[in-house]
């Protein structure tokens, strides 16, 4: 029968979800903040309940189909502070780029859930189940400003590439199935046809992911979709579908015969993807663009975990890329005045002088996404490639750290033009917001914490995942 | 005194505590310069007050680290460790005493966003101090890369004209070798794990590591490389002169004086002790290069027209020397190269003061807008030859007591090499002499409409001191070199009995006292 407790999180956040996109049809003031204040109760609701359960292993539902083990427990936690973030980024947020709270804060949670059973599953259905909730939802709220031409745009885009990545999803399935008669993540592949399939699946994964080559959509989406569902972009998804990659792939790499196939064709992946987008991140100079293409960077240090077969660092990774990612994106909200959304270097330019309580976190964060010790970046890096190199993929390594050296380029370009270039002194409208201001706050602390004093949360991966982490 | 040293957590005092008063200054709320310029004054005082009781308190018979305090950290090896031993204590003390007389020289010539100037110098300071005093490699590699933050805004923010392209290619050249270093911290990370089954980045422990020939052939690249750049050692010397020149005075100072002696000092705490049989066999190519650097940076010092990057170019030669020394794996030269490695800091900071002076009164840096600034400036002048002949290494000044030692060292490790590495002397002598009487003697030229004033008293008093240790240094050098002794000799008995010694080497400290007596040179 299973314990209702694994399944708790997930109804309270689809409960959530339902009754704020109901609330919103029922609702005469369209900027309410009720949706919102729901979409906090569901998150922290759903927060409760995976952490009351923290100690009890293997907590399943579904005849076993839905799994509450360490790796999904500490993912469902980042994914519920991932959505309290983004939820608290939006309140002013919305009311300035006319978004609509309801159908927001409905489908990020929506969203949220998908992430919940993707990553707590072990059956390949299932995992396309949550993938679709999440890819459906995604795609509405990438389209949210309805009258923002980019944002339709990149709702379209991201539409369209996601339907195919669905479809190559399915059919690989298909094969799979076929061949082997089996659903479960890690079984054994044999065959060429089996092989192909799971080439396929993964590719489809790799899609929602954002690694290279499957990453074209990426910068116009995440440039396109309003900056706080460009947020939940960038960090859940990665996490849902490199956690069901993880699951899926490390038996595999585990066997001599598969591993030699499947580990350079990873290995390969994840370079190309750091370089793809770190080398794009260096000639832009919108900064939505560039913490866009930098995210896509990201992906692929992430991939690199994958392929050491290093669930704990993966974790770490994810928690600190939350802190440090929704940072930037919410200093860029802040700086979102009328129309500077899409700041340019040149409008952050002299920020240091101007804004200066701006400028120090955006510059923390960015330290932190070029891996400077002391941030938590760093850290995350070096677990990552530390887990990497104890596997024994030297080669991998350096290309990672040489790829994260071309990212210090841009991250420092950015630095450059707020610290030493003077900017033109007109003052432009800034989104005084106190919510997003905590959000900044939350997440320079964690920056901060996770650099210099991890041991609470290096305790929890521990004792999740023991090994050499 | 050693009670009160024992009492207090020293070490980690000295680290932070200019890190307590930046962030003090991020908080300090209103727009006085000058409670702000105190406030990092008094706060880097006394990080150099506390820095001496480390040096009255510290022992040095034993050769192991003093001071030592430990705490877990990350766990699994990634601990904070931290502590001195006869090769870094010195190199804190020149820390801590040249940050307040940066301090002190900036006061008017920074102008412009005093606070952040103010922060990123205690910053830097702390990062400086924290590269020293590590004697966990995960520690040392926090210090090492947190350390460029600092520098890079100095530089970019506080700059010359070229600030951007100056600090940018900066933190490039440093990090593309750190990150390769990186990559070899994670290989003995495993490596440690493997042999013995626990985990450790205790330098001590992975120094009792037996690696594999080839193993230490590749790690020893990783590691010297990044080393190697921040010497600099030719031919990676390309981001020096760039950054001195345009780097503010302080930041010059700093960085001439304490940043390229982490290079030398990687090489000596880690490149040479981790990995000595790949380094012995790297040792002759390495020395070959470091001769090339000692006659090359003269010769370009020679025909720069830019005071700035002739110093920089004179820290290349001069630099060379040191590791020249180094590699020279014997107890003269390994002395030798760290005094001259406190005398180049010594020397080459207050030649970056000298010149910040006169920029700060005519903010031109060209040797030809100059002429018999003596006559305007008497005392100047006299300042400037002293620590020209410090850097010249004249008998009787600081300069002379580390190069002798070096000479003496490469001498008996390979005379055509020394042969060629004595040109140094004849040629730091030439540019800075020509230097100092192009400058200095000739015509009275008031570059532009400036007047040249005399030195007021807030330049002697960050003037002075400098003098007043080269004069020192250089009478009484065993003064310094007797705290040394012990190391070093410990520090070259583990390179030549590779792996001998084994994990023993942490865990029977009663071995040291086996430090031998050698031969007592001019002392």
């Amino acid at each position: 029968m299973g314990s209702p407790l694994a399944l708790a999180p997930l109804l309270a956040v689809t409960a959530g979800a339902l009754i704020a996109l109901l609330f919103e049809a029922f609702l005469r003031k369209k900027d309410s903040e009720i949706p919102a204040a729901l979409a906090v109760a569901a998150l922290l609701a759903a927060g409760f309940f995976s952490v009351v359960s923290w100690n009890e292993p293997g907590l399943s539902s579904f005849g076993g189909r839905l799994v509450l083990d360490p790796l999904a427990r500490l993912l469902v936690v980042i994914v519920i502070v991932l959505g309290l973030f983004v939820v608290l980024m939006s309140l002013k947020y919305a009311v300035r780029m006319g978004l609509a709270l309801g159908p927001l804060c409905g489908l990020l949670l929506l969203a949220v859930a998908g992430v919940m059973i993707m990553v707590s599953t072990r059956d390949w259905l299932i995992v396309f189940l949550g993938l679709e909730v999440l890819s459906v939802a995604s795609y509405a709220l990438t389209g949210l400003r309805l009258h923002d031409q980019a944002s339709s745009e990149a709702a379209a885009k991201y539409f369209l590439m996601g339907s195919f990545a669905a479809a190559f999803f399915v059919f690989g399935l298909a094969l799979v199935f076929g061949t082997s008669g089996r659903l479960e993540l890690g079984s054994a592949v044999t065959g060429a046809s089996a092989l192909a399939g799971l080439g396929l699946i993964v590719s489809a994964l790799f899609f929602k992911i954002a690694v290279a080559p499957f990453h074209m959509w990426a910068p116009d989406v995440y440039e396109g979709a309003p900056t706080p569902v460009t947020v939940f972009l960038t960090i859940a998804p990665k996490a849902a579908g490199l956690a069901v990659l993880l699951r899926a792939l490390s038996p595999l790499l585990r066997a001599e015969s598969a591993a030699a196939v499947l580990s350079p064709a990873l290995s390969v992946a994840a370079v190309l993807t750091m370089f793809a987008g770190n080398l794009a991140a260096l000639r832009q100079t919108s900064l939505k663009r560039l913490l866009a293409y930098s995210s896509i960077a990201h992906s692929g240090y992430l991939l690199v975990a994958v392929v050491a077969r290093d669930a704990a660092s993966l974790v770490f990774y994810a928690a600190v890329y939350l802190f440090m990612n929704a940072g930037a994106f919410a200093v860029l909200i802040a700086l979102s005045g009328r129309g500077l959304e899409r700041a340019s270097l040149d409008d952050i330019a002299g920020l240091g002088r101007r804004k200066p309580w701006l400028a120090a976190p955006l510059a923390v964060f960015l330290l932190s996404l070029a891996g400077f010790p002391p941030t938590a970046g760093f850290l995350a890096k070096f677990y990552v490639f530390g887990a990497a190199v104890r596997e024994g993929h030297i080669a991998l390594t350096i290309a990672a750290v040489l790829a994260s050296l071309v990212s210090v380029a841009y991250y420092l370009k950015v630095i450059v033009a707020m610290y030493m270039r003077e900017g033109e002194t007109e003052s432009e409208p800034w989104l005084e917001d106190p919510a997003l201001y905590l959000v900044i706050f939350l997440c320079l602390f964690g920056v901060v914490e996770l650099g210099l004093w991890p041991g609470n949360l290096l305790t929890l991966i521990r004792q999740a995942f023991p090994g050499p982490f | 005194m050693n009670a009160l040293a024992s009492a207090l957590p020293l070490v980690s005092l000295i680290t932070f505590l200019p890190l307590a008063g930046a962030i003090l200054l991020v908080f300090l709320r209103g727009e006085s310069l000058k409670a702000v310029r105190a406030t990092a004054l008094a706060v880097s005082l006394l990080t150099f007050v506390l820095s001496l009781l480390l040096f009255f308190g510290f022992d040095g018979s034993s050769g192991l680290p003093e001071f030592v305090e430990r705490a877990s950290w990350m766990g699994r090896g990634l601990d904070y460790h931290v502590g001195v031993d006869g090769l870094s204590l010195f190199l804190v003390l020149l820390a801590a005493f040249l940050t307040p007389l940066a301090l002190l020289s900036s006061w008017r010539a920074i102008g412009d966003r005093v606070k952040e100037f103010s922060v990123f110098m205690l910053l830097l300071e702390t990062g400086m101090i924290g590269v020293f005093v590590s004697l966990n490699l995960f520690l040392f590699y926090v210090f090492w890369e947190a350390m460029l933050i600092p520098m890079y805004f100095l530089i970019g923010i506080w700059g010359g004209p070229r600030r951007i392209y100056a600090t940018m290619k900066f933190v490039l050249f440093t990090m593309f070798g750190s990150l390769l270093m990186l990559v070899g911290i994670f290989v003995l990370h495993a490596a440690y794990h493997q042999a013995t089954g626990s985990y450790s980045l205790t330098i001590a422990d992975l120094a009792g590591l037996s690696l594999s020939p080839s193993l230490q052939t590749w790690l020893f690249l990783g590691f010297g490389l990044a080393f190697a750049i921040k010497v600099p050692l030719f031919p990676l010397h390309t981001w020096l002169p760039d950054a001195h020149v345009e780097a503010p005075t302080a930041g010059s100072v700093l960085l001439a004086a304490v940043l390229l002696k982490m290079g030398a000092y990687g090489f000596l705490r880690l490149g040479l002790p981790l990995f000595p049989r790949a380094a012995a066999s790297f040792a002759p190519a390495l020395s070959v290069l470091a001769v090339i650097g000692i006659i090359y940076g003269g010769l370009m010092a020679l025909v720069q027209k830019d005071m700035k990057s002739l110093v920089a170019y004179s820290s290349v030669s001069h630099m060379g020397l040191v590791m020249l020394a180094l590699f020279s794996l014997n107890f003269e030269a390994t002395e030798g190269a760290i005094y001259q490695m406190l005398n180049h800091g010594l020397s080459t900071g207050a030649l970056f003061l000298c010149v910040g002076v006169l920029y700060e009164r005519t903010h031109t840096r060209k040797i030809a807008d100059y002429g018999g600034a003596a006559a305007r400036m008497p005392i100047f002048a006299g300042i400037f030859l002293v620590v020209m002949l410090s850097s010249a290494g004249l008998p009787g000044l600081n300069g002379f007591a580390g190069e002798i030692l070096c000479f003496f060292g490469i001498f008996a490790a390979n005379k055509v090499l020394a042969a060629l590495s004595v040109t140094t002397v004849i040629l730091s002598a030439a540019y800075l002499l020509w230097l100092y009487r192009r400058v200095l003697h000739g015509p009275i030229r008031d570059p532009g409409d400036a007047r040249l004033r005399e030195l007021d008293k807030r330049e002697l008093a960050y003037l002075v001191p400098i003098i007043v240790l080269i004069i020192f240094m250089g009478l009484f050098p065993g003064v310094f070199l007797r705290k040394m002794d012990a190391s070093v000799s410990r520090y070259l008995d583990a390179i030549k009995t590779p792996s001998a010694t084994s994990l023993g080497l942490i865990t029977a400290p009663e071995q040291s006292q086996a430090a031998e007596i050698r031969p007592e040179l001019e002392r």
